[in-house]
């Protein structure tokens, strides 16, 4: 079966002269085979053999890639991260791309004259470039590098909130948002007067469109919305919410730090007038997040800090300001980490965004592929016949998302947020959950301490979300496309094993 | 290659009793490998203590300076015992399960207590604090937690400090308790490390409890001029500062 697996069209992105899952240095299509930091000996180190582990997963083939992910930790527990909704692991590559920088081209950007500094100040506008080919933004001068998501949100705020919004304009958030996405405007409000409103959720825990839809008038001035929650691992119809929003002549802000790293995102097509990611989340260096907003909003925007970089001519009294994007770039940028963002797209590009949205979420997109195809009357038999095998070994690893779901669902008293996975419901590859009077915390404590498993505790910089739901904390396990259905079963295994532990001292 | 952890449960259980209740007798010694102090030194442990029947508001206050005649660095005596038995467990597991054991010696405020204005911020659980001085100057503490584990963190810092002089909690610092942390919480200047931030709030009401102490000795209820045959006297900072600007307002006439 592994031979067949090879052959199937969803792995064409592999090294075509590999003839066996078992050999994961001959995988590394994505990192390279010249770097000098430490590589763990062991490649794709899989914990045990489970019931798919033979089948082939994109968890299983990128693994190599991410060193970090190679180790025991904990007095021997093997490592098993699922903690990706918080920060990403980096592969080889991002690693390297630092390295290279560091070791061979340091030097300030766009302002020397000499050759480090013309090569730096390429390397970090071809970054530059990548991000926006990444998002497929018209133009690279609609990315503006910020020092995180955060910065990104707060630069809109300052810079566009403070000039646009006046007493009584409203601005319609939900409460399901990231602190980051909430508290610049409550600055704004504070001091505009403006009116901050907030969509509740659904009878099934996402935020409310219908709500949303209502809640936009003539006084909406902006929407911030998340595309994809990093608590309820819900996503927001974002078209729709664009469509109603410009409809009143509103700006729409995306906050798409869940939803850039795992699938992709075209910001022609969702038309949003801001979007804000983070790099670290996305398997790039920390430091860096990034804004982009549409060309002709931009260059309306005044500054957000001021200092080098973003000026035109400073005089003692007044300075011009330069053109967007270097406008809100003041200061010497973390160059090197713009530089690592560009090599972690090169590496999520090589996979493509759209395989690893695929890895991890819902099924029934491959089995409308797969009814489409038959429909089509296009194949042939032996198309046909791989085809059912690489359906049959989808539907026997299930993707991750759902896999992590349903299996966590098992475990007793626990209480997952957020939507029920069905049909037209796609929940992103994390969980959000509580065990009966266990405190996550603990919880979290445990499963590092004794099974060496790595999930986020608490509340997940979203306080009125856990408020509303009626908690102060929750558990949460987040997986990227380098986990694997192993990872999920050794982590419900010592789940259970923590329940156990701590009911046993009730 | 599973392991679990169930099976070294009831070997626990066998040692330690789970009940809070803290009436009944436990037989877990909290210092076993300190032979000095043995249960009976818990009974200091605020599960002896009832919470406080009327606590008290707390007001922010200004700076509190430590007595000067405070030259070398005060330690509470029950901290290096701890350390020791915190040092003897080799596995982090071992850790977490003795924290669960005071956690369970710790009885738990009062709903009461649990408010907001006792809330300790930056632990990733609830935590609540309430310091007091006691008649003989001594510091009174309480607290609690939603998780079990952080309740076994409060546990700790209770039976190190409580019944302290307020100058010993002021001078435990983070570093002192880093032995404590063996692999729980990240390094000692972590956001969730419990203990730097249930000390740290500590600290901070240690110093307004002090400051309002002694702010009550000195208390200076009305600043005054006496004026006798002998001429003016000052009583009190301010009246002290009028007598200055008169005079030089005087001398330049």
């Amino acid at each position: 079966m592994d031979g067949m697996a090879l052959k199937l069209p969803s792995f064409k992105f592999l090294n075509p002269n590999i003839s066996t899952i078992r050999s994961p240095p001959l995988l590394r299509k994505f990192s390279s085979s010249s770097s000098s930091l430490p590589v763990s000996a062991s490649g794709t180190t899989l914990r045990e053999a489970g019931p798919a582990s033979n089948s082939v997963s994109l968890g299983q083939l990128t693994r190599p890639d991410f060193p970090i992910l190679h180790q025991t930790i904990n007095n021997g527990s093997k490592l098993v991260y699922l903690d990706n909704a918080a920060t990403s692991q980096k592969p080889i590559s991002v690693l390297k791309a630092l390295q290279d920088y560091y070791e061979s081209y340091n030097s300030n950007v766009h302002r020397g004259i000499h050759y480090l500094s013309a090569k730096a100040t390429e390397k970090y506008e071809l970054a530059r470039e990548k991000v926006a080919a990444f998002i497929n933004a018209e133009e690279s001068r609609e990315i503006v590098f910020t020092r995180n998501a955060t910065e990104a949100i707060n630069l809109v705020a300052y810079s566009w909130g403070f000039t646009n919004l006046k007493s009584g304009d409203e601005v319609v958030l939900t409460i399901a948002e990231h602190h980051s996405a909430i508290v610049p405007w409550q600055f704004v409000a504070q001091k505009t007067g403006a009116v901050l409103k907030f969509v509740d959720l659904n009878e099934d825990e996402v935020a409310d469109v219908v709500q949303l839809k209502e809640m936009i008038s003539s006084k909406t001035k902006l929407v911030v919305v998340h595309h994809i929650s990093n608590t309820l691992a819900s996503s927001l119809p974002i078209q729709d919410i664009v469509h109603w929003a410009h409809a009143v002549e509103a700006k729409v802000l995306v906050d798409a730090c869940q939803s850039v790293p795992h699938m992709p995102v075209d910001v022609r097509d969702l038309d949003a007038d801001f979007l804000v990611a983070s790099s670290h989340k996305m398997c790039g260096p920390t430091g860096v997040g990034f804004l982009y907003g549409k060309s002709d909003i931009l260059s309306t925007m005044p500054p957000f800090l001021g200092g080098g970089e973003m000026i035109s001519d400073v005089f003692l009294d007044h300075s011009t300001y330069a053109e967007p994007p270097s406008r809100f770039e003041a200061g010497t940028p973390a160059i090197g980490e713009v530089i690592g963002l560009g090599a972690a797209i090169d590496y999520l590009q090589g996979i493509g965004m759209q395989k690893i949205h695929d890895f991890i979420n819902p099924l029934h997109q491959y089995i409308n592929k797969y009814n489409n195809t038959i429909k089509s009357e296009m194949m042939g038999t032996i198309y046909s016949y791989i085809l059912s095998i690489y359906l049959f070994l989808f539907l026997m690893q299930m993707e991750l998302a759902n896999y992590l779901y349903e299996n966590l669902s098992t475990v007793n008293n626990i209480r997952i947020y957020g939507p029920k996975p069905s049909k037209g419901v796609d929940r992103a590859a994390l969980c959000s959950f509580n065990v009966k009077n266990i405190h996550p915390t603990d919880i979290a404590t445990f499963l590092d301490q004794q099974h060496g498993v790595a999930i986020r505790s608490g509340h997940h910089c979203a306080q009125p979300l856990h408020r509303y739901l009626g908690i102060n904390a929750s558990a949460r396990a987040s997986l990227h496309f380098y986990n694997t259905k192993e990872d999920v079963d050794y982590f419900i295994h010592a789940l259970n094993d923590t329940v156990n532990f701590f009911d046993s001292f009730k | 290659m599973y392991t679990s952890t169930a099976s070294t449960i009831s070997s626990i259980k066998t040692t330690i009793s789970p009940s809070p209740n803290p009436n009944k007798k436990e037989t877990f010694s909290p210092f076993e490998n300190t032979k000095r102090l043995s249960f009976s030194s818990f009974k200091s442990l605020k599960c002896i203590h009832s919470p406080p029947s009327n606590p008290k508001r707390l007001t922010s206050c200004a700076a509190f300076t430590l007595s000067p005649s405070l030259t070398t660095k005060l330690v509470p005596s029950k901290l290096p015992h701890l350390i020791t038995e915190f040092e003897s467990l080799s596995q982090p597991i071992d850790l977490v399960k003795r924290l669960l054991q005071y956690a369970a010696l710790l009885a738990p405020l009062p709903d009461s207590s649990r408010v907001d204005s006792n809330r300790v911020m930056g632990c990733t659980a609830q935590v609540w604090l309430e310091v007091e001085l006691d008649e003989y100057g001594k510091i009174m503490l309480w607290a609690d937690s939603d998780s079990e584990i952080t309740r076994g963190f409060c546990a700790c810092l209770v039976l190190v400090l409580d019944g302290t002089p307020p100058e010993e909690v002021l001078n435990v610092t983070t570093e002192d308790l880093a032995a404590l942390n063996i692999g729980l919480h990240g390094g000692a200047r972590s956001r969730v490390n419990t203990w730097h931030n249930v000390l740290v709030s500590m600290q901070k009401r240690v110093r307004i409890l002090v400051a309002e102490r002694d702010r009550k000795k000195d208390f200076d209820p009305f600043s005054s001029l006496i004026v006798s045959s002998d001429g003016v006297q000052a009583k009190g900072r301010y009246a002290e500062a009028q007598i200055r600007i008169k005079a030089n307002n005087f001398s330049s006439y």
